[in-house]
Parts: C-alpha cells; structure tokens; sequence
C-alpha cells in the first residue's frame, strides 16, 4: 500500500539546514498495524505528514496506492488524501466552533456527500465510537478522552484505507488512552491500515511491527509476528 | 498607581504597532472630521448672534394676496418700518436696508463695479452691533450723500490714503462723502454690505420725502428689508395681534381696489438665517444640512469608537492571561478597569493630537470647499479647546469601556489553564452588531453620495427648454445706453461668432417682474399676478424657445409692437385656454380704476421652458414687446474664438459710448451658482463618506487579520480533511460579507426614507432614486470590504496546514 525509496526531507531556514528524514524507504501493507517511534526530533512527526500527503519530500520517491506521488501538486494530494487517508492528532484537533456532529461530518462535506449519507455515516461513526450521545456539544465542552474519539470517529467516518494516527493518547490518562488504543484496534481488525507515531512502549504493543526513528533514520524494524512465529 | 497605568498602557500600544495604527489613524480622522463639523455647524448656528440686542431684532416680511395668488417675500414696502415705529409702543427703533444692486463706484482713477452698497436709515448702528472704527456713528449716515465703508473698501478704494471726508462718485454721477469707516460684516451675518449709504440720499434725488413717504399706493410697493428693535419686554406677537388695526388705516383702501390683501410675517434675526424659502430673500443656510452634517460627525467618531472596541475585544484572547496573572498578582477588577480604559484614554489622546494638527494643515482646503473663512481659534478660545478635548476624553472612555469590563472580568483559573476567558461567542456576537452598524451607516452615506450626484447631473442635464450655453449677459445701467441698443444689436450681429442678440427686462434666471394683469378666462376678464418680460423681436430665437402654437413676433405684422403677446403651456392650462388659446386677451398696464393701459392678444404659445431654477415648479408667464427701457442684452455666441469675440463687444461697447466700463457675464454661470448648495453638499458628502469608508475598513482590517489569525487552526484542519483553498477562502470571505449584506438590508430603507425627502423637499424637478444606484452602493459595500479582508485572509488561506495544525 505504501512503500518509500530514500525519501528525505530537509528544511531550510536562512541560515540552517536541517535534516528530518534522510533516505528512508520502508513498506507498509494493507491491513497493516505499524507504530512509528523515536525520541523527539527524530523526523516522527514529518514523516507521518509526507505519508499523510500533507508535505512534499525534498528527494526520494513515495508510492501510495501504486501512485508516485512525491511531485503531486497540493491539489493532486488534496484529493488522494480526502478519499483515502483519516488522521488522529495527539491534541485532538477539533473545531471548537462546530459541535460533535459539525466535527465529523466535515471530512464527508469536501467529499461532496448528500446531507441525507451524511447524517447516516457521522451517526454510525459516532455510536462507533459510542460518543453519539454527545452529538450536539461542542468540543469545549467534553473531556480529553471524549474530543479523542469524536476525532477517531471523525478519521474513520468516509471509510478510509488508511488511518495516521499522531500520538494519539499523548494527552490521554491511561484509562482513556486504552479505550482509544481498543478503538484502533478493532478498526484495524476490520481491515483498515493504520500507522501511529507513538512515545509509548504500551501503545506500540498494539501494533504489528515497531519501525523506529533516529536523526531521520530507521534504525530497527521489530516484525512483531517473526518472534511470535 | 496611575503612572503604572501610563506605562502599561503605553508599552501595550507599542507592542501592538499594527492594531495602535488602525486605531490611532481612525480616531486621528473621526476627530479631525468632527472638529471640522462642528467649526462648520457651530458657524452656521452663530449667525447674528454677535449683535448686542440680537433677541429683540426681528426681521419683518410680506404675505401678498393678489388676485388668489400667494406670494411671501423677505422685504416689505418701503413705508412699512416708519409707519410701524410710528403706530406700535413696542418699537423702540427701525431700521431698512435697500440694495443699490450692482453698480458702478469710482474715486479717483479707481473703479469698480459693486453689488454689497446698501441705502439705510441712520438708525443702523443703534439696532445692531457694527464697531465704526472712525466717525460718528449717531451722525454719520443722516445727511443726504454720505456713505460709511468698511475697511476692505477702504483698502481697495484708497489704499494707504486717509478716506474720511473723500468723495466717491457713482456711475450715475452722484458724489457721496465718506462719514466713517466701519470694520468689515462678520462671516456670520445673513446681511454683507461692504458699505452703506444714507437713506435720505433717496429723497434728495426723487425730492420729497420719498423714503419715509406714506402715501397708501406706496404700501403696496414691495421694497426693502427692514428690522425692528422692539422695546425691552416687548413681543412681536401683540405686534401681529394689532397688525389688523394697522391695516385697515394704511392698506385697505387700496387692497380693497385691486383685490389684494396683506399680511405681516415675521422673523427673530437670530434665524434669519435659516428660515423658510421665501421671494427676494438673501443667501441663507440649510438646517437640514446642519442636521445631516451633525450626524455625519456624530457617525464618524461613533466608527472609529467601534474599531477600538471590535479589536480590543478581539484580541481578548490574547490579553487574558494578563489579566489572569495581574489577578492572581492582587489586582482588584477596578484596578484592571482603569488599567483598560486609561489604555483607550491614551490611544484617544494621541489621536486627539494628530487631528488638532490635521486640522490647522487642512482648514484652508476644508474653507475652500465650504466657502467660508472659519478660524481654527483653539486658543484664543479655550472652550473650543475643552469642548474638543471633552469629546475626545467621552469617546475614548466609551471605546475603552467595553473591553474594561468585559475584560477584567475574566477568571483567573480558566484563562490561566489556556481557555480564553469566555466561549468567544458573547464578544463574537457584539463585534458583528456593531460591524453591522458602521457598514449600514457607511452604506447610508454611499448611497448619499451617490444620489446627490444624481440629481447633480439631473441638473446639469435636465433640457431646460431654453438655450443655457454659450449665452454672454450684459447688463445695460446707463438709460442713454438703452436708448441705443437697438443699433448696438445690429452692429454686435455682424460679426459672424455672435449668432443672434436680444433686448429684455428679464432673462432666464433673473425674472421677477410680477404685476396684476386681467386675464381673460371664460367670458370675464378677471385680475391675476403674473410673471412678464419685456422682449423684443429676437426673444425667442436668441434663447430658442420652442413654439408649439400660433407664431413668433414679426417685424412685417406693424401690430405685434403694440398688441402681441406670447405665453408658455403652463399659462394656457392654467386658465383653461385648452382649445384655443390664440387670439385671447390680456390686460396690462391699467390704472387702479382699471382704465388706461393695452389689451395684449395672445399670437403664440411657447413650450414650458425653465426660467427659475428646478427648486421651482414652472408658473404661467407672458413675453410681450411695449417702448420700455430693458436692462439685458443677450449674446447667443460661438463657442470658439469667444476670447475676440468679447473683445469686439467690448470695442462696440465703448464705441457706443456706455459710460460704464464693460461687464459681462455667462449665463452658465449664474445656473451654476442657483446649485452651489447642493454642489457644496455634494463634495462635503463625498469626503465624509470617503471618510467615513476609511475608518471602517481599518476596523475590519483589524478584525480581519483577527479573525485570520483565530482561524489558523481551524483552516488547518479543514485542508487536513480535504478543504480546498476555494472551500476555505468561502468561509472566511463569509463571515465578512455576510454582515456586510446585513448591513446593507438594514441600510435600504432608511437611505430610501431620508433621500427621497430630500429630493422631494427641495426639488421640484428631481431624479429618482432607482434600483440600480441601491445595488450599486451595496455591491461596492461589498466589494471594497472583500477587498480590504483579502489581505489577512489570502494569507491565511494559503498558508500550510502542517504549520497550523501543530500550532498550539
């Protein structure tokens, strides 16, 4: 499903040059589970963005879906992202000016749905993520815990092929950090790639294979399943 | 305490250098525009308040009954003001004003033409408050032939030269003595002479009494204007109750005779100056511009007030952890109070400063466009000061209050924890009401704007039935002169660029001779008031009046001089003549037993053309011919080459022998003049609503690049999810516009109700206020706020959501 060739990515400023990622190629298949980790800095977060077809690589290739993609233009990737990709951010990233229901349905808005689907899909999602009980409220107004899973139900709502989640209970007590990792799980049971940038060793057991991160570079890839064989 | 206001106040401003400016330049323009206002208003307002006894001054006018026809003048008959004195206790004094008009005045090899001189009695310096710098003023005006100047006449007729005891001649050749010498007429006075002349001078030259005569004839004579000082205590009112005893001893006899009657109308001095449109009046102010002005002033400074609150509330956010922390620190929520409003305070101030220096740069350029001579005289009168700097200290606490309160009264423990001290939705909703409220009011003013100048161009184009261009007007004051214009016309026509040339006593514009004719309707002759000129043969061609009956005056018809008469549509309609108004008959010129003067027969009738400006409504006239002195010569010349072809009319001119040097005038420009008012309320529209545009749009500048700002998150989420740069730029530019159109809803018909009062007040002939001008002001509403948005919102909606989703 994605597969990346020495991809690089460095940032200029007008004095510095830094580089986050320096020629990473690996895989993921479909259906896959894959936990990203590595000490902050480590090009986590930047390379979870040129997955998500938020950024451009400075060098290197990225196939998705078959597609070399590494030259789309924003509007190229726009469309490939809002079909095909869900994100989960570490601090929810809601609209604190729509309530629950506004929150979710957003990604099917730009996907040009009918309001009638619309309503059908957010619920189905919200009682998903048994949150469709607080559809009218507003983000202000929940828990960290409930804003986590308004954003799941909102990453899964259009069915994506793949979810990319940042630190997705990084702002979670542990409690609701489980509830939210059991989510990811289940969905990803249903056949739904994920992959997850991720500080916590706890979380990353629930993954399938750990790939970890060091000055841009992948130092280890842990296939979890070569032990369990 | 309060320097640590000072400074957090000033270090406040400073940090925020973006919004200051915005603030600071929309207070610095909406004081400015207010002082100039008020100066304007407070001028226009003052008018004869200057005079001592300014309270018991009234100003006597004329309501006529002729024949059923209304009419109301600002002058009354020349004996009105003795016999008044004579028969009322309650005047103590009176005093009348008679115009020379526009005559000849030389000394020495110094001549120039001058239309401010005016006959008075001697009484003048007793009724009102004039400073005579030298001579008496209890004797200067009593003998015959004295005149008393102001010092601009001085100036321009002596120059460095002592003027008391010289001799000035007019072009009649009367010598007048000069008695005193007066300080020049106050800018606020409905009455500017530059000089006077004494009032007996008039009986020297007819003999007799004449200016003081009560002969019964002579009360129904209209003549001069005439002020009365009453006595201390006195009112005007028992002069009004009684005036029906006065009547019947001076009037009735001769009103009964030509089925007239008289009424005495009066006005305080004080309001002369703007009161109602009546005949033979001077040059008056408009209280509803006064109004309107007023407000204007009131709206801009209300404007710039409403940036400051829209963007001190929108950048709530920003400063709650201060508050959050100065509380947790020990502050009360007064102190956070005065810490905000002396914020406002000082941000007023500062404006309040620039406007003092905008307007000493600017009042020469703001007189120009007013026509008037205001002084900036802030420290020559410090109550101007305060009045000023009052204001400026209200809005500023006004403007800061809002945000003090709303402010400082967050909690501590919700905006210390990152939340924004409420849900953004109390201030949010305050913010759009009162965008709504600046874009209706600049709305307003678009739309102002807009029509005035409709109807400015309505004037300016409206056919007014009558050749308007290219007309040179040369008035003829010598009485030899006139003997001879019949060969001055001929001479004048030859030369090719002068295309035709008429005699008359009255042009388009300047047509008020009224007299009681007989007017043939049904069988009966019956009296009537009637507008006339006197023409001659060339009349109708020179100004190319449009005949659409019977036929013109002909030199080969021996009866036209004596017997032809030309009336226009409306005289026709008015008395019926529908079928046939050829051949009916007029009355004119007969005694007061109704013997003598002509039977006139009507040969043509001339399409209704406009010979009163459109404020008027077109009334029944008569053009017919008689051997009779006529005053005006009009040119109709070629356009081009009008530089020689002055310069042969002036040869002719002296060729002829006119003892006065040549004068002319365009008849354009005495139109052009009848408008000034509306031209002036045109331009002075224009910049308060240009004004008025530009302060609000700084506002929504600021808040634009707020809201910008406050949306970064939100615009990153939404491409995350699949937005398109079109999606996200919708939303922001909706957020705006919505309000704006709001806005111009709301604006419709209260822009409706005022404009159309307006034209329908002061217009007779007036354009309509059509759907296309109301669109037009709210899509340019529209336009130029998306315009000014676009800076802060393009910005956003392009900016990279991997930046703004990890923004925190």
């Amino acid at each position: 499903m994605i597969k990346t060739v020495n991809l690089t990515k460095v940032f200029r400023t007008d004095e510095v040059e830094t580089t986050a990622l320096n020629q990473v190629s690996f895989e993921v298949k479909e259906g896959e589970f894959v936990a990203v980790m590595g000490p902050s800095g480590c090009g986590k977060s930047t390379l979870l963005n040129i997955l998500g077809l938020l950024d451009n690589p400075t060098d290197g290739d990225y196939y998705f879906l078959g597609n070399e993609v590494s030259g789309f233009s924003e509007k190229q990737r726009a469309s490939l992202r809002k079909h095909n990709i869900g994100f989960v951010f570490q601090n929810f990233n809601l609209i604190d000016e729509l309530n629950v229901f506004e929150n979710v349905e957003l990604p099917l808005i730009y996907l040009g749905y009918k309001a009638s689907e619309r309503r059908e899909k957010v619920e189905a999602a919200l009682e998903q993520m048994q949150i469709i009980h607080r559809k009218k409220h507003f983000p202000l107004q929940l828990s960290g815990g409930q804003q986590q899973r308004v954003a799941v139900a909102r990453a899964v709502v259009a069915n994506p092929k793949l979810i990319l989640a940042d630190e997705p209970t990084g702002n979670l007590d542990s409690a609701h950090g489980e509830e939210v990792m059991n989510l990811l799980e289940q969905l990803n049971k249903n056949g739904t790639t994920i992959i997850m940038v991720t500080h916590s060793q706890r979380d990353a057991e629930y993954s399938h294979r750990i790939v970890r991160l060091f000055d841009g570079q992948i130092v280890t890839e842990n296939i979890k399943e070569q032990f369990a064989l | 305490m309060f320097l640590n206001y000072l400074k957090s106040a000033l270090r406040n401003i400073t940090k925020n250098k973006f919004y200051s400016f915005l603030n600071i330049l929309g207070l610095a323009i909406g004081i400015a525009a207010f002082i100039f206002i008020f100066l304007y208003v407070r001028n226009e307002i003052s008018f004869d308040k200057y005079h001592e006894k300014a309270d018991r001054i009234y100003r006597v006018e004329s309501d006529f009954t002729i024949s059923g026809k209304h009419d109301q003048f600002a002058i009354v008959p020349v004996p009105m003001g003795p016999a008044l004195k004579l028969e009322f206790p309650e005047v103590e004094e009176m005093c009348r004003f008679n115009d020379v008009g526009n005559s000849l005045f030389k000394y020495g090899d110094k001549e120039f033409y001058e239309d401010g001189f005016y006959f008075v009695d001697s009484t003048i310096f007793d009724i009102f408050t004039h400073k005579v710098l030298v001579g008496d003023p209890k004797s200067c005006l009593v003998e015959p032939y004295s005149v008393v100047i102001t010092e601009s006449i001085a100036m321009k007729f002596f120059g460095d030269q002592n003027p008391m005891g010289e001799i000035m001649e007019s072009g009649s050749g009367r010598k007048y003595k000069v008695t005193a010498i007066m300080e020049d007429v106050p800018i606020n006075s409905h009455l500017k002479f530059d000089a006077l002349l004494s009032g007996s001078t008039i009986a020297a030259i007819q003999g007799g009494d004449a200016f003081n005569s009560m002969e019964p004839v002579r009360f129904w004579n209209i003549g001069v204007y005439t002020f009365l000082l009453l006595n201390q205590n006195a009112d005007m009112q028992s002069v009004h109750q009684k005036f029906g005893g006065f009547y019947d001893k001076y009037m009735k006899p001769v009103g009964d005779a030509i089925n007239a009657s008289f009424d005495l109308m009066s006005t305080p001095l004080t309001n002369t100056h703007f009161s109602g449109n009546i005949s033979s009046d001077l040059p008056k102010g408009n209280m509803a511009y006064i109004y309107i002005f007023s407000a204007v002033a009131l709206f801009i400074l209300l404007i710039a007030a409403i940036n400051y609150m829209n963007m001190a509330t929108a950048r709530s956010a920003k400063r709650a952890r201060e508050v959050g922390i100065r509380k947790v620190a020990g502050a009360f929520k007064k102190q956070l109070i005065g810490q905000f409003l002396s914020e406002s305070l000082v941000l007023a101030l500062i404006g309040f400063a620039i406007a003092l220096l905008l307007v000493f740069l600017l009042l020469p350029d703001f007189n120009n466009l007013a026509g008037k001579t205001l002084e900036f005289d802030l420290f020559r009168k410090p109550e101007l000061f305060f009045t000023i700097l009052g204001v400026t200290v209200f809005i500023g606490l006004i403007s800061g209050s809002y945000p003090a309160f709303y402010l400082s009264s967050f909690l501590p423990v919700t905006v210390l924890k990152g939340g924004s001290g409420d849900k953004g939705r109390k201030g949010g909703m305050l913010r759009k009401v009162l965008v709504i409220f600046q874009f209706a009011i600049a709305i307003i003013m678009i739309m102002g704007t807009l029509i005035v100048y409709n109807q400015l161009t309505f004037l300016k184009n409206k056919d007014m039935g009558f050749n308007k261009d290219n007309m040179i007007i040369l008035e003829l004051q010598d009485s030899a002169f006139r003997s001879k214009v019949e060969t001055f016309k001929k001479e004048l026509v030859k030369n090719s660029n002068i295309l035709a040339a008429t005699n008359s006593t009255g042009i388009p514009g300047d047509n008020s001779w009224i007299q009681v004719v007989k007017m043939e309707k049904d069988t009966a002759m019956v009296d009537n008031a009637m507008l006339l000129t006197l023409v001659d043969y060339d009349y109708l061609d020179t100004y190319g009046l449009e005949l659409v009956e019977g036929r013109t005056f002909d030199r080969e018809m021996g009866t036209d001089l004596e017997e032809a008469v030309i009336v226009n549509e409306t005289t026709v309609k008015y008395y019926n003549w529908t079928d046939n108004p050829i051949g009916k008959k007029i009355h004119w010129g007969f005694e007061m037993d109704g013997s003598g003067g002509r039977i006139l027969k009507v040969i043509g009738v001339v399409k209704d053309y406009h010979f009163n400006s459109l404020h008027n409504k077109v009334e029944p006239i008569m053009l017919f011919m008689a051997d009779f002195d006529k005053y005006y010569v009009s040119l109709k010349v070629n356009p081009e080459n009008i530089g020689s072809t002055l310069q042969y009319i002036e040869e002719k001119w002296n060729e002829f022998g006119a003892k006065r040097p040549f004068n002319y005038r365009m008849l354009e420009d005495t139109w052009g003049e009848m408008y000034e008012s509306e031209q002036k309320l045109g331009v002075i529209f224009t910049i308060s609503t240009i004004l008025t545009i530009f302060i609000a749009l700084l506002g929504l500048l600021g808040l634009s690049s707020f809201v910008a700002e406050q949306k970064t998150k939100e615009i990153g989420i939404r491409k995350v999810m699949g937005a398109t740069l079109g999606n996200v730029l919708a939303l922001l530019y909706k957020e705006f516009v919505l309000l704006v159109i709001i806005a111009f809803i709301i604006a419709i018909p209260l822009a409706y109700w005022q404009l159309d009062n307006w034209l329908q007040t002061s217009f007779v002939y007036h354009t309509n206020i059509s759907i296309l001008t109301i669109l037009l002001s709210g899509v340019l509403a529209i336009i130029i706020s998306m315009v000014t948005i676009s800076f802060h919102t393009l910005k956003a909606g392009m900016s990279n959501p991997v930046d703004a989703i990890k923004y925190e």
